[in-house]
């Protein structure tokens, strides 16, 4: 396992270099001069622009910046915003807690709603619960983020005035947002769920432990659940790209600090080295989310052994 | 010496006095904090460095400058008691209070000044919108401590309203230069708010300075303000942001990109207020490439602007936002009948215009030429939402005139690369300038593929006029100088002015005190919640 681990760890470093190579070619050919966009808000003149640009080393080659970002990564240091002036890491850092409580509330949201719809539309296959499950997750599925987003606060900000429409902070804050991420992954979940129960549901050893007299909610949670999450734990780490990509529209909608927001802005900007930090620290998040999907894979299924 | 621009208001100033009328009047209450839902967080609030507005939108009540510049376009003493210009415009000599001090504790005196200016300058300093305020400056000179001599290489009267513009205002320089990065989070000012807290993309808190003793120029009172704390609170989604303005969760909010509809809404509701100051600088304008066909053309150029009806903008897209525009610079800076009645919504004789040009009506209510139909393409920034709507109207009023306008509809990187290569008929745009002298930006021939001249427009006569304006103080000589330019550029029809912006504000009721600069940020140190 450890051998395993740390083979999946290694493995890391090209996908990291291909993708940071990949997105600093696409960011670079794209036209526009960031520091002209910078500075569109008042006059400029062309000297104080070429003084910019020999300031931030926007005045040299593809390789030599590309060079100078590979060789700062390597020390730990992601070089400086364009934009906003400040060292990548600390911009990162500052607003990381924030997607990962934003993130983390959603997978739990989609988690405990998908699963419980799950279970109750397989254990009662083809009644109204069933229907209003598949309902739900269809609904979910089907209605944009940013729309939800905005209904919720329509609904719950500004008629009920029970929880505030902006900002990151406190649970208060993360509600909303977190069932509007994660509506989307609690439908794709239920369905699964739902499938992969039924399965469970008609394998002899569930035949066994009924006929041994075991019934109600203790087959199916602890014979009949265990065996049903395989496939859902993997999943999990698929749903949490999608998130992280979800984070864009929803950090944006309520107002809330994020990596997402931090993203966009940045591409926007062309602000090489914070978008290129940014790329960086996500695609290490997800190579590392999904070592610890097939961590737990194995952990949950005996019958999976890495080595 | 002060500058006076002697803007005619019109609208704009109605709607002040509106404002200022509802906005006064009482004892003010003490206490309590006000939220301000903004539309974006600044890449920095370190005033010098910032290349973005809403900079200084917050800091405008946390660093002071030497001078003031009101809603009014009059230019005042703040920090300086009194300006002295060289005969040659070069030098400008300011004498200044005594009784300041920067909220580290640090004094402010002519070497401060020259401290202040000098970083600007610094080579090794990332200086924002700042060192083009600065443009042509060749140092300053300590006369004694309390007096300090600005110098310019060449004759310079933009630099009084730019001294009164958030670039140049002051930061201390006791605690600055040990600060390291920090400087762009928490500048160190000498007004009556000081930076408790910043949050990246979530909040900036300001709080209240108890020890400030002064009265600043468009202040009602002396001594501290009367809320303790302000919270600027970044809120993009304009939705999001309107609904917790209704709600009550923010109590102020800029109104940035809310849609016309809403903002109706927002002003029948008995519990709100909307403030609304013009915007100084260019209005919203379609530029036209001179260099490019159809666009080289001055008849068809005359045409478009005879065609487009403006009124029609305000009255949807921009209800409530602004007012028709009739030149380069917005009328709250430099208004004139003559402006106004060049081009006035005539499709009749835009059409005439086009049929001597060369292009008649075809097939499909198209015109041609040569066999070719008139296409006029129209670069527009696109945010992620589609074509903007203004765009889409201006297309829709084009085809009236039988005009295949064609929409480039692009991310903000390759809108600015078209720009700079002068590759469409010209974009849509905005420029905020607190100085006539914005024109220089935006038409002068140095700046042809940079920031703005995105006319592609070189005209040796409007050149020499930008530089002679930049030499004359007299306000009434120097109004002349603009004018001429401006008729010049609106005879040439080099762009199709369409709105004279407004810089628009939604408040609860309860929200008393609000005072704008003449860059139509808020100043919120009278600012007061009646409870």
């Amino acid at each position: 396992m450890t051998r395993y681990i740390s083979a999946r760890l290694l493995a890391t470093v090209p996908v990291v270099a291909g993708v940071t190579l990949a997105v600093f070619a696409m960011l670079f050919l794209v036209p526009g001069d960031p520091v002209k966009m910078m500075l569109s808000e008042f006059q400029t003149n062309p000297e104080q622009i070429a003084r910019m640009r020999a300031q931030l080393h926007l005045d040299e080659p593809f390789y030599r910046q590309y060079g100078r970002f590979v060789w700062g990564a390597a020390h730990g240091n992601l070089g400086e915003s364009i934009r906003d002036r400040r060292a990548v890491t600390a911009e990162i850092s500052e607003v990381l807690p924030a997607t990962v409580q934003l993130a983390t509330g959603a997978l739990a949201f989609a988690a405990l709603l998908g699963i419980t719809l799950g279970i109750v539309a397989a254990i009662r296959q083809n009644s109204w619960w069933d229907l209003g499950s598949t309902a739900v997750a269809l609904v979910g599925v089907s209605m944009p983020s940013f729309w939800l987003g905005l209904l919720l606060i329509f609904v719950f900000s500004l008629h009920l005035g029970w929880l505030p429409a902006a900002g990151g902070g406190g649970a208060a804050h993360l509600i909303m947002p977190a069932v509007a991420l994660g509506l989307g992954a609690a439908a794709i979940i239920a369905r699964l769920t739902r499938s992969s129960m039924l399965e469970v549901l008609r394998l002899e050893y569930m035949t066994t432990a009924r006929a041994k007299g075991l019934a109600g909610p203790s087959i199916v949670l602890h014979h009949g659940l265990p065996n049903a999450l395989i496939p859902i734990v993997t999943i999990f780490g698929l749903q949490f790209g999608s998130l992280l990509a979800g984070t864009v529209i929803i950090e944006t909608v309520f107002g809330r600090p994020g990596i997402g927001r931090l993203l966009v802005n940045a591409i926007l900007d062309k602000d090489f080295p914070l978008v290129q930090g940014v790329v960086l620290f996500v695609a290490m998040g997800y190579v590392l989310i999904n070592l610890a999907v097939d961590v737990i894979y194995a952990a949950i299924d005996p019958r999976i052994r890495y080595g | 010496m002060r500058m006076t621009p002697r803007a005619s208001w019109g609208v704009g100033i109605a709607l002040l006095v509106i404002v200022l009328a509802g906005s006064g009047g009482g004892a003010a209450t003490r206490g309590g904090a006000l939220t301000v839902g903004l539309d974006q967080d600044p890449p920095t609030i370190d005033p010098h460095a910032s290349p973005s507005a809403v900079t200084y939108q917050i800091i405008s009540s946390v660093t002071e400058n030497l001078l003031f510049q009101g809603t009014d376009g009059k230019i005042v003493p703040w920090l300086a008691t009194d300006t002295k210009v060289s005969p040659d415009g070069k030098s400008f000599t300011f004498s200044l209070r005594k009784d300041v001090k920067f909220t580290d504790g640090a004094p402010l005196n002519a070497a401060t000044v020259k401290w202040n200016f000098d970083r600007i300058v610094d080579p090794n300093f990332k200086a924002g919108g700042a060192l083009v305020a600065l443009t042509g400056y060749t140092g300053s000179k300590v006369i004694d401590e309390y007096t300090v001599q600005v110098n310019f290489k060449g004759a310079y009267a933009p630099f009084l309203s730019y001294a009164a513009g958030g670039t140049l205002s002051l930061v201390s320089p006791k605690t600055t230069p040990t600060q390291g990065d920090a400087v762009n989070q928490k500048p160190v000012g000498s007004g009556p708010y000081v930076v408790v807290e910043y949050a990246q993309k979530d909040h900036i808190t300001i709080a209240r300075d108890a020890g400030y003793n002064r009265r600043p120029p468009w202040s009602d009172h002396q001594g501290p303000p009367y809320l303790d704390r302000i919270v600027f609170k970044i809120i993009p989604e304009p939705g999001t942001r309107v609904a917790t303005i209704e709600s009550g969760e923010t109590q102020m909010i800029n109104a940035l990109n809310a849609p016309a509809a809403v903002l109706g809404r927002l002003e029948r509701n008995k519990n709100l207020r909307v403030e609304r100051v013009p915007y100084p600088g260019a209005p919203r304008i379609w530029m036209l490439n001179v260099t490019a066909p159809p666009t080289d053309d001055l008849r068809v150029r005359q045409a478009l602007n005879f065609g487009v009806n403006r009124a029609a903008f305000v009255e949807s897209v921009y209800k409530g936002l602004g007012k028709p525009a009739c030149a380069p610079l917005t009328q709250a800076m430099l208004a004139d009948p003559s402006l106004c009645a060049t081009y006035p919504y005539n499709p009749q004789k835009a059409a005439q215009l086009l049929d001597e040009a060369g292009w008649k009506m075809g097939p499909n209510n198209i015109r041609m030429k040569d066999g070719k139909p008139l296409v006029i393409l129209i670069n527009s920034i696109n945010y992620g939402a589609g074509n903007l709507p203004e765009i889409e109207l201006l297309q829709g009023q084009l085809l009236q005139l039988g005009i295949d306008a064609r929409i480039k509809s692009q991310a903000r990187p390759p809108w600015y690369e078209d720009n700079y290569h002068c590759a469409t008929n010209g974009p849509v745009m905005f420029l905020r300038s607190t100085d006539w002298d914005g024109l220089y930006a935006l038409f002068d021939s140095a700046t042809v593929h940079t920031n703005f001249n995105w006319s592609c427009y070189s005209n040796p006569e409007v050149d020499r006029l930008i530089t002679e304006g930049k030499g004359v103080f007299d306000p009434a000589k120097r109004r002349e100088i603009y004018l001429r330019l401006e008729r010049i550029l609106v005879e040439q029809a080099v762009s199709v002015p369409l709105v004279d912006e407004f810089s628009v504000w939604v408040l609860r009721g309860n929200v008393q005190g609000t005072r704008f600069n003449y860059s139509a940020y808020p100043v919120l140190s009278d600012v007061s919640i009646e409870k």
